[in-house]
């Protein structure tokens, strides 16, 4: 259909529209703007609540009449939060195991991912096969024998258990393996004309065009190290190694109760804030990177 | 640099994996490319043109054969090591690379005594951009170029490191019929200035008889025929390459040659010796025809088309393998279309027989 | 194109990957296959120690009998099968509508994909604190200084509050703050699927839809939702794979003890019993019981991938 067919329809179509049309297509938009509102609403309240919670007094939160802003801004909750949980020491823990593991996982992805996508060997298909099959399988089922191995090896409480096991992610390998390929094959025969080794090739030419998929995979390596919860507690949970997930909730064991809120909530606000701060920032590299992956970290 | 190709061949595994047939892509090809001349690797697509270059390139080793630049031998040489400058077809410029930097960059490559100062590859650079005429744009991303500015650049970068052979793949195809003209121009004034041995390949025979010194005609990886554009033309080893070179392409008949007279169909329209009696293949150049109310060929005229200077005449003929017959006459001749005949003499030299089973030229005298 | 005679170099590239593939990935594979099978695994013979083993299926056995495995199994079932539609339906409909507005939807987009950018466990704690009753229920006289602000709502609409997380609270009270937040921690990722759907789909039959003026609803249910399918296919079964691991959720809004304080264990999952047995040593019940998940997930995934054979339009 041309443009100028449509164009005709659509004007025939106002022409024909009635008052009734109007107001029930007024009365939808109206509708699904206060169905995403709600929803928004729905999705926002728990990070309002967090906030405004983590500024309130004890007294104040646990007055019967809820107060929807606060009283008296009660910033030292922050402070207190930050000393009750050693949030310090967790965030640096944190930090240090998802840069020194971001930038290993990145180096073998890197050179994995090129070696699928652009060398000829035997075995290749059949090899990148058995390495998708992995996929499949939940890693529930390679943690229990990785922590027999990770004890056997002598790595509990040590940062290494919390970095090595987890270098190779077949998904991200598949990834840029996949954007490797997008990369015309004329460019790699010209690198060659120009004379450059194939490891050159790799660092000068085709990392630099991979790149928003490089940051896509660092951000969702790093969110994984500051969520992950079920590994580090089980091999590296003492003072010295914990990361923050397992320190937030060692340090506040109680969920419900007696418990003193505001201070939870300033350290649940200040244990999200790095996330959010990288969403604001990277957000394109984010959901770029998530709707390709379907994986959370 | 003369290059030397020596029974060269190519042969591929084929795609169909139950078959283990390989595929020839080129088959024994021997020719001798002269110093600094530019020669023009022409034919269909598949015909193995492309393999040709790449294996001169060292991006394909070829299955059997020799390749010599100068005495040297290089068929076990690798691309880097080779000396050549390659302009792929989409012209593959680092797309993250500004134009400097991918002029640039075979210079950082070079190793050992090549080596050049900062100073040095500069100068290089921008001695390659001026060469090819875009030194305004070396700031550039590729993507903010034109088709033809990427086309310079990708020039550019395969003559900065100043190499012994200079290879071009499909140079023109990707840019419209205007650049196209002048694109065609401007590789063969830069090849004249640089004196670098250059081959291209293309499936474009005007393109290819514009501008080479020499043409090679390829099909089905056999070259057909070696020679100088017009030579080649004029004289065609077999009806491939009559039909491949020539727009208004080569008319083509039915015909026979008995007691010494050449017959397009029943229409005797030379008398030849040399040949003895059998059932040819007849093709008319669209140029070889003259009017002439006592011409021997009969055609039916259906359309004339003016074309400046000429029109071209859209006849039938009933012997004619294709469906017209089309003929380049001067437009000071008035063609009556609604007439049921007109009326042809054929040039002598314009008209060509073939052997109807092989195609090859079956040479006759004109008596 | 280019013909490489160096194929050890791309073994070269490949080593640290392979190395570290067969140490923490294939031989897991095989070594849980090994301890499931083996009668009386333990984690002494692991790191050497001398024993010897039968081979039986008395570690499924005992998994299957075990009182705690079928709560967690009951648990992970209810909940994927009642999470799953639930935020596969919102987010189709706050894709589609999403998709019809101009003005707003950058910034509906963006806040619609907050949840996905946090930390489970922390914003847990978070819905935990709204759902909690501040005060000593289920002692002799209970105290209550706050019922937390969704029964301050509840009240304010005439309702009475309800016990949702607290000692003495009820199981479906605890499902229900439990589906919540699962539902709400799910909706980002398929609201982005869908709506990267729906951006792909094209336009003109829309455009047809209109001159034929087919109600909305119609065209949802006729188009948009045939066209999508694939994407819901996807989102649905990656729900349920999610679903069925599901645990850190729980971690966060119950702690470590994973149910009110009098029925601890109560809210169990699968990857929660899976981690109980290992953190007391019975590997081979760790893993008999990750071989079952793994057999549940492929085949409820098998079944998802055979109904939208039928159901898919590609």
């Amino acid at each position: 259909m041309s443009d100028h067919t449509i164009r005709t329809m659509r004007s025939r179509d106002m022409g024909k529209a009635t008052s009734k049309q109007h107001f029930t297509k007024g009365f939808a938009l109206v509708g699904t703007y206060l169905f995403l509102c709600v929803m928004a609403v729905i999705v926002l309240f728990p990070f309002y609540w967090m906030l405004i919670s983590s500024v309130k007094s004890l007294a104040e939160y646990r007055l019967s009449k809820p107060t929807f802003w606060p009283q008296v801004l009660l910033l030292s909750n922050y402070a207190e939060a930050f000393t009750t949980a050693s949030l310090g020491r967790l965030f640096f823990n944190t930090a240090y195991v998802g840069i020194i593991s971001t930038i290993l996982s990145l180096f073998i992805t890197i050179i994995t991912a090129f070696a699928f996508a652009r060398l000829q060997f035997k075995g290749k298909e059949l090899l990148f096969a058995g390495l998708l099959a992995t996929m499949m399988i939940p890693g529930e089922l390679f943690t229990i024998t990785n922590y027999i191995t990770v004890s056997t090896f002598g790595w509990t409480n040590t940062f290494t258990a919390l970095i090595v096991p987890f270098l190779v992610s077949v998904f991200y390998i598949y990834l840029l393996r996949q954007n490797f390929l997008q990369i015309p094959n004329e460019l790699y025969l010209a690198a060659k004309v120009d004379g450059t080794s194939d490891w050159k090739y790799l660092w000068k030419v085709m990392v630099p065009l991979a790149l928003p998929t490089l940051i896509s995979i660092t951000i969702l390596k790093m969110m994984g190290a500051w969520n992950s919860y079920i590994w580090p507690r089980l091999v590296a949970n003492d003072e010295a190694h914990r990361l923050v997930t397992n320190g937030l909730r060692n340090a506040f064991k109680d969920t419900s109760g007696e418990v003193n809120y505001p201070v939870q909530m300033a350290a649940v606000a200040l244990v999200s804030a790095p996330l959010f701060l990288v969403f604001i920032f990277l957000r394109k590299y984010i959901m770029a990177g998530v709707s390709r992956s379907g994986i959370k970290g | 640099m003369r290059i030397v190709l020596q029974n060269l061949t190519k042969a591929f595994p084929s795609r169909n994996k139950k078959s283990n047939e390989e595929v020839i892509a080129v088959n024994n090809f021997n020719f001798e490319i002269p110093d600094g001349k530019l020669i023009g690797l022409l034919g269909p697509s598949g015909c193995g043109k492309s393999t040709t270059l790449y294996m001169i390139s060292g991006l394909l080793k070829p299955t059997s054969g020799r390749i010599l630049f100068g005495d040297d031998d290089v068929t076990e040489l690798s691309t880097e090591n080779r000396g050549i400058g390659l302009v792929f077809q989409n012209y593959a410029l680092y797309p993250h690379m500004t134009v400097k930097q991918n002029i640039m960059f075979p210079l950082q490559n070079l190793k050992g005594q090549d080596k050049m100062t900062k100073e040095q590859m500069l100068e290089r650079t921008q001695g390659a951009a001026r060469l090819v005429q875009i030194d305004g744009l070396l700031d550039r991303k590729p993507s903010e170029l034109s088709g033809g500015q990427q086309q310079r650049v990708a020039i550019a970068r395969a003559l900065v490191k100043m190499p012994r052979v200079l290879l071009l793949d499909e140079p023109l195809s990707n840019l419209d019929a205007r650049l196209r003209l002048q694109t065609r121009e401007e590789i063969r004034r830069i090849q004249q200035e640089t004196k670098i041995t250059t081959v291209f390949v293309t499936h474009d025979q005007e393109e290819a008889m514009s501008i080479s010194d020499m043409i090679v005609v390829m099909k089905t990886g056999i070259v057909q025929q070696i020679g100088k554009p017009q030579d080649v033309y004029d004289d065609p080893a077999n009806l491939f390459v009559a039909k491949f070179l020539g727009t208004p392409p080569i008319n083509v008949f039915e015909g026979s040659v008995k007691n010494d007279m050449l017959y397009v169909g029943s229409d005797p329209v030379l008398a030849i010796k040399g040949v003895a009696d059998q059932a040819v293949t007849v093709g008319i150049r669209p140029e070889g025809f003259i009017l002439d109310e006592e011409g021997p060929l009969r055609c039916k005229p259906v359309n004339v088309e003016v074309m400046g200077r000429d029109v071209s005449v859209v006849s039938t003929h009933d012997a004619s393998s294709n469906p017209f017959v089309r003929s380049i006459i001067n437009a000071d001749n008035k063609i009556d279309v609604t007439r049921e005949y007109v009326r042809y003499g054929i040039k002598s030299h314009k008209i060509f027989i073939f052997n109807k089973e092989t195609e090859e030229r079956i040479y006759f005298e004109v008596k | 194109m280019v013909e490489s005679k160096h194929q050890w170099k791309a073994w070269l590239y490949l080593a640290p990957a392979i190395v570290l593939l067969l140490v923490f990935t294939v031989w897991p594979i095989i070594n849980t296959v090994r301890m499931a099978f083996l009668e009386d695994y333990s984690i002494a013979a692991a790191s050497g120690g001398e024993a010897s083993f039968s081979l039986g299926v008395g570690n499924f056995v005992k998994v299957a009998q075990y009182q705690d495995f079928l709560v967690c199994l009951k648990n992970t079932v209810l909940l994927c099968l009642i999470t799953v539609p639930i935020s596969t339906l919102l987010a189709l409909l706050v894709a589609v509508a999403l998709n019809s507005i101009k003005p707003l939807r950058k910034l509906l987009q963006t806040i619609f994909f907050l949840p996905y950018v946090t930390n489970s466990i922390a914003i847990g704690m978070v819905f935990a604190a709204m759902f909690n009753i501040v005060g000593s229920l289920g002692t002799r006289r209970p105290l209550i200084q706050t019922v937390g602000i969704v029964n301050n709502v509840i009240e304010f609409f005439g309702g009475s509050y309800v016990n949702w997380i607290n000692n003495g609270s009820s199981y479906w009270p605890n499902m229900f703050v439990l589906i919540i937040y699962i539902v709400w921690n799910a909706l980002p990722f398929k609201i982005l699927i869908l709506l990267g759907g729906l951006q792909s789909v094209n336009k003109q039959y829309y455009e047809a839809a209109k001159v034929d003026s087919t109600p909305r609803w119609r065209v949802l249910w006729r188009i948009t939702v045939p066209l999508l399918s694939p994407m819901i296919a996807y989102v649905v079964i990656t729900g349920f794979i999610g679903g069925f691991k599901e645990y850190t959720s729980i971690v966060g809004i119950f702690g470590e003890s994973l149910g009110p304080a009098h029925a601890p264990g109560r809210l169990n999952t699968m990857v929660g019993f899976i981690y109980d047995a290992l953190a007391q040593h019975h590997q081979g019940r760790a893993s008999a019981a990750a071989l079952i998940l793994f057999a549940i997930i492929l085949l409820v995934t098998l079944i998802n991938l055979q109904v939208s054979k039928k159901r898919v339009h590609y």
